[in-house]
């Protein structure tokens, strides 16, 4: 009990730390998956590509001959090239891959879906590098260390955790309090009708892909700032633990994604923590069975209706 | 029928001709011109253990290149098959299949991780005739002990590693040892050798065992599993790169190596660009290695010259651990094909295996003849240390 005590707080921690990044994944699972009702298996990689693309700005401007900037501003450099780059990845590949095969078979964009994966993958390790980058994170971020209690952990984590929340506050505003965002829940709900109401569904589909996108490209560059490196498989789990983490919180369900997300994060830690690290990944995919078999729709998630 | 019949005999004579006239270029002076002749390199050169394996690749490049200027297989000059595995035994399942329906390629550099070489190593074994490997970096001990005439390797065995690395870890006065590994056939098992050794030896240090992911960057649940129980050694059992991020999370969460933890890492830790993934963080651990470094070889070091002007002053720091052995296992699988029969200018993969299990072959390491199971006699453990750019080979240590 005592051990329990002592290292539950920190083993919290370091939960709520990797929940953030499954969060802000699953949020572009959800989103698409709400008003498509498809799933993008390419968003693994589009994180994927919002790193490497924020650690070329860094690479270019750490190392390489362009201008010296203050750090803060190569980091704000890097928020926008990796949130920009991948929300419009995220655009081109809904034009490309998905919207020829909006009205065919459900099985089809999957398909596609799964290509773009593999394209994106081979892409990158083809082209820029089949081992893992080194992100110069020494001379972007402070190294420091914050003392709370009998938890450490590095600032970096926390505020980059912060920051994700943040963003998902902004994103839940957009959604629950704008216009536009009453436009994607209409579009959600029923697309055909959505667009008799004079939506333009086209325009909102684009929109969830590039919030969706962008935020996994923010993603992306917070992995490659806590753990300084990226590589062209780093997606991959993290899409699967991301997608895992939306169908617990209810796929679809914008809430319950962020939900589920800091859920995961917090069960794997505690599970590694207190039962056994060998089962670590194991909790995540345990509670997912058990969300399915209690809960089929997520903990968030409505009773799915079928459309005719 | 009797066109093609023709058309073969016409083309042996043919061959007959022209080995009398290239006149005496193999041994006893009957062996013929073999027509073609291809070995394979496999193992992970893309994906995240390329910075190991691309030094290996390159060596086995070099010694094909080196083999054939002195002239090949009794002049035919030997072609180089690349098989990029991924670590991904399905992968390699598909890329040896080409290589077994073909019965010009006639023997196999690698596969460097054990876990390919156990999913591949039947279909090698029951292909017809079977495909020989000689593998420079798997130490699984499942890999020669499974029975497979096919399987060689010239790196030394788990069972070797494991009491070398935990005996180490007595001699340098551990109390308290922190055991990782990371999910892998040779993870697991050199973490459990090491973890027995321990428990047999050294009953009053006290340990904890914990797994890692492959590919895994996140160690903040890991990390504090290793604060709460302070131990004053941590052993991390890893084939990939995963102990940059271990380490740099371990610096940050107060444990600095050389200071108040030491590391000791293994084959895959004995590599160089992890000091600069970690930042430096790295700098003082330990790695223990399944090869010997030809740098600290005098019989190697007209290769290590070579290397360095094929491939650049730099390349040795960054050849990974396993060129050496690459080279000198590619070595013996040419000289094995060269000490083989060549039948109307066909060599048999039956024979250049019977040739691996009877010769003896002269290396950059100096002579090597594999035991019954495919294992050779002087398979070392090497100590390294990282120093602030390169891994510095310590001592040759044994269990």
């Amino acid at each position: 009990m005592d051990y329990f005590l002592q290292n539950f707080p920190q083993q919290l921690i370091n939960g709520l730390e990797t929940g953030s990044l499954y969060a802000l994944v699953a949020l572009g699972y959800t989103l698409v998956y709400g008003i498509l009702q498809m799933l993008n298996f390419a968003h693994g990689d589009v994180y994927m590509v919002g790193a490497f693309l924020a650690t070329g700005v860094a690479v270019l401007f750490v190392h390489g001959s362009v201008a010296a900037l203050p750090a803060a501003v190569v980091v704000v450099l890097m928020v926008l090239a990796a949130m920009g780059g991948s929300g419009l990845l995220g655009i081109a590949i809904e034009r490309v891959a998905y919207r020829p095969l909006r009205d065919s078979n459900r099985l089809a964009p999957l398909i596609t879906a799964i290509g773009v994966s593999l394209l994106l993958e081979s892409v990158v390790q083809v082209r820029i590098s089949p081992g893992t980058v080194l992100v110069p994170t020494n001379a972007l971020v402070p190294q420091v260390v914050a003392h709370i209690g009998s938890v450490a952990t590095p600032v970096i984590a926390l505020v980059l955790m912060a920051l994700a929340v943040l963003l998902m506050v902004g994103l839940d505003l957009f959604v629950f309090r704008t216009r536009f965002g009453a436009a994607m829940r209409a579009t959600a709900q029923d697309r055909e009708a959505a667009s008799f109401m004079g939506i333009d569904v086209n325009r909102v589909i684009v929109v969830t892909f590039l919030l969706g996108s962008a935020l996994a490209g923010f993603g992306g560059v917070l992995e490659g700032l806590r753990f300084s490196t990226v590589d062209f498989f780093m997606g991959y789990l993290i899409g699967i633990k991301a997608f895992t983490a939306a169908v617990i919180g209810g796929i679809g369900n914008v809430r319950g994604a962020m939900v589920g997300g800091f859920l995961l994060g917090v069960l794997e830690s505690l599970g590694g923590g207190f039962v056994s690290t060998a089962f670590q990944d194991t909790f995540a995919f345990m509670a997912l069975i058990l969300v399915l078999l209690l809960r089929p729709q997520g903990l968030f998630g409505e009773r799915p209706v079928e459309r005719a | 029928m009797t066109g093609s019949r023709l058309y073969a005999a016409l083309a042996l004579s043919a061959l007959g001709v022209v080995a009398c006239g290239g006149g005496g270029g193999g041994g006893g002076g009957t062996a013929s011109k073999p027509d073609k002749v291809q070995i394979a390199a496999e193992g992970p050169f893309t994906g995240d253990q390329a910075s190991i394996a691309a030094g290996a690749l390159q060596a086995i490049k070099l010694a094909v290149k080196d083999f054939n200027a002195k002239g090949g297989v009794h002049g035919t000059q030997v072609q180089l098959l690349t098989w990029d595995d991924q670590h991904n035994a399905q992968t390699a399942g598909t890329l040896q299949a080409q290589g077994i329906s073909d019965p010009t390629v006639l023997g196999l550099i690698g596969p460097m991780n054990s876990g390919v070489v156990l999913g591949t190593a039947p279909g090698l074994q029951g292909a017809s005739p079977p495909l020989p490997f000689i593998s420079e970096s798997a130490s699984n001990v499942k890999v020669t002990d499974s029975g497979w005439a096919v399987a060689h390797r010239v790196n030394a065995r788990d069972d070797a590693q494991g009491p070398a690395d935990a005996k180490f870890m007595i001699d340098q006065g551990a109390k308290k040892i922190y055991l990782l590994d990371a999910k892998s056939d040779y993870s697991t098992a050199l973490a459990d050798a090491v973890q027995g050794y321990l428990k047999d030896k050294a009953p009053t240090i006290q340990t904890k065992r914990d797994s890692a992911q492959q590919g895994q960057k996140d160690f903040s649940t890991i990390v504090t599993n290793i604060k709460s129980f302070g131990p004053d050694w941590v052993f991390f059992a890893d084939e990939g790169p995963e102990a940059g991020p271990l380490v740099t999370q371990l610096k940050q969460a107060g444990l600095t190596i050389g200071q108040n933890i030491q590391f000791l890492g293994t084959d895959g830790e004995e590599d160089a660009s992890l000091i600069q993934k970690s930042q430096g963080a790295y700098v003082g651990a330990y790695a223990t290695n399944i090869v010997p470094d030809p740098a600290g070889i005098s019989t190697a070091s007209s290769f290590v010259s070579a290397f360095k002007q094929e491939y650049g002053q730099d390349a040795i720091g960054k050849a990974g651990p396993f060129y050496g052995s690459a080279y000198e296992a590619t070595q013996i699988l040419l000289q094995a094909i060269a000490k083989s029969p060549v039948n109307s200018g066909k060599i048999s993969r039956s024979d250049v295996l019977s040739q691996l299990a009877s010769g003896t072959f002269d290396t950059i390491f100096g002579a090597v003849k594999f035991n019954s199971k495919g294992d050779v006699a002087s398979g070392g453990i090497y100590v390294y240390k990282a120093g602030t750019d390169s891994m510095v080979v310590q001592k040759q240590i044994s269990g």
